[in-house]
């Protein structure tokens, strides 16, 4: 009995462990090798994306409180009762209570009367012209509704101009062009040169503030010629003018 | 659990000392061989010896693969669970996508909408502001229109007045020079020079209306 199952057993033994060995191997490899899935994580009440999605404008809207843009919200239509006359301007305020204009705007009157974009009267304090530019400085009682910034430099040559004014002193208007060139001034009535724009302007444009892109002030509208250019008081003298206190003189009253 | 080896074998004690081993890794050995000689115990076969390992290894393969197919029965079914749970999460979370795009389908249109009556509204606002600054104009014009006539008709009466006291001077003087005997030389001159003086102012008064009339 013992001589003959001991064949047997030694025919069956390599097998069996052949056997142990492969499932003792094949659970440590199920499980080590991390075949054998793990329990899942508990399901949350309720998931939240990983990334907040950030809010994009699809459109270029027009953020401010009424609907008018800065640009608009900052051009004043000037109207100068004269003795025997009556004539319209533009200008544009620089800070709550002041405006900038041309001195041909606000020269010979006897009332000066402001409008802004949305009809409101605003009324005039005080008036002063500066001598050698045609530039004039408007103090206002009530405030103005927006101001804008003024450029550190002036435009160079084919930079693009937008110019926002009263027109024939018609409604608010918003033009745009480039800055062609620079010349002495046609009129000579400003020390130094002005910038030549090909953005059109009428009458009425006078003191309009000629923008970059960026909203800045660039220039001050005060002159067309038959050719449709623009003459603008460039930005610099704007700032040369506003840092000189004496620049400024009242503006004597029409006789 | 050691084997204690007898106390009067020194050879016993010598072949413990040296081959002593922990008895979990040995089979167990029948009680009756420990009390004999070493020589008298038989030797054990090498597939006699190796058999309990394998039944041994055997059982714990045979352990090891029934927890491992007890723990797939129950991941399977926490998966599944988990499956169910995360499909309605997944659907809760598509209607609530479908409710928010609607919404904000709903939002752009009224945007829009806005936008529109925004852009109507400020286009108003500048059509009413030029409204009330051409009636400005028209009201200044008409100030300074109604001040010139006033100008002008306060100048026009002023000559009126004027010319009517230099023609009754006139007339009066003409009376005087016709009875010139009447009055002394003296009296006719100095009368004559008022007459003339009130007659320049007349001339100066038309001066005036004709210079406003100019303007």
């Amino acid at each position: 009995m013992r001589r003959s199952g001991t064949p047997a057993r030694l025919r069956t033994t390599p097998a069996l462990r052949l056997l142990v060995v492969t499932l003792l191997a094949t659970s440590v490899s199920l499980a080590g090798c991390g075949v054998v899935p793990d329990l899942p994580t508990p399901v949350p009440a309720d998931i939240t994306g990983t990334a907040r999605p950030e809010p994009a404008p699809t459109a270029t809207g027009n953020l401010s409180p009424d609907g008018f843009d800065q640009a608009q919200r900052m051009t004043v239509r000037i109207r100068n009762i004269g003795c025997s006359s009556l004539s319209t301007g533009s200008g544009f305020a620089i800070d709550a209570t002041t405006l900038i204009t041309n001195r041909h705007v606000v020269a010979d009157s006897a009332h000066l009367q402001l409008s802004t974009y949305d009809g409101r009267d605003v009324a005039v304090t005080a008036a002063s012209t500066a001598s050698l530019a045609d530039l004039a400085v408007v103090r206002t009682a009530e405030r103005l509704p927006a101001a804008p910034e003024l450029a550190d430099r002036d435009p160079t040559v084919g930079d693009p101009v937008t110019v926002v004014g009263y027109p024939l002193g018609g409604r608010l208007t918003v033009t745009s062009g480039r800055v062609t060139g620079r010349t002495t001034d046609p009129l000579h009535q400003s020390l130094g040169e002005v910038l030549v724009t090909d953005a059109p302007v009428e009458p009425g444009s006078s003191g309009s503030a000629a923008l970059d892109a960026q909203g800045r002030v660039i220039g001050v509208v005060y002159a067309k010629d038959s050719a449709g250019e623009s003459f603008l008081v460039p930005v610099s003298t704007v700032r040369t003018m506003l840092a000189d206190a004496s620049a400024f003189t009242p503006v004597p009253a029409c006789s | 659990m050691s084997l204690e080896p007898p106390a009067d074998d020194g050879r016993e004690r010598a072949r413990s000392d040296a081959d002593l081993v922990p008895t979990t890794a040995l089979p167990v050995v029948p009680e009756l061989l420990l009390a004999g000689s070493t020589d008298a115990v038989p030797e054990m076969p090498s597939h006699r010896r190796r058999r309990p390992r394998i039944v041994v290894a055997l059982a714990a393969a045979v352990v090891v693969l029934l927890g491992l197919s007890g723990y797939l029965v129950v991941a399977t079914r926490a998966h599944e669970h988990a499956s169910v749970a995360w499909r309605t999460l997944a659907e809760r979370k598509a209607d609530e996508l479908a409710s928010t795009k609607q919404d904000l389908d709903g939002a752009t249109n009224e945007l829009t909408a806005v936008r529109e009556q925004l852009a109507t509204a400020t286009t108003r606002i500048t059509e009413l502001a030029n409204e009330k600054a051409q009636i400005g104009d028209e009201v200044a014009t008409q100030q300074q229109l109604t001040d010139y006539q006033k100008r002008i008709g306060a100048a026009a009466a002023t000559v009126a007045s004027a010319l009517d006291r230099c023609v009754t001077a006139q007339q009066t003087l003409i009376g005087y020079l016709r009875d010139a005997a009447s009055y002394s030389s003296t009296d006719l001159a100095r009368y004559s020079s008022d007459v003339d003086a009130l007659c320049r102012s007349a001339q100066d008064a038309n001066t005036s209306l004709q210079t406003e009339l100019s303007r």
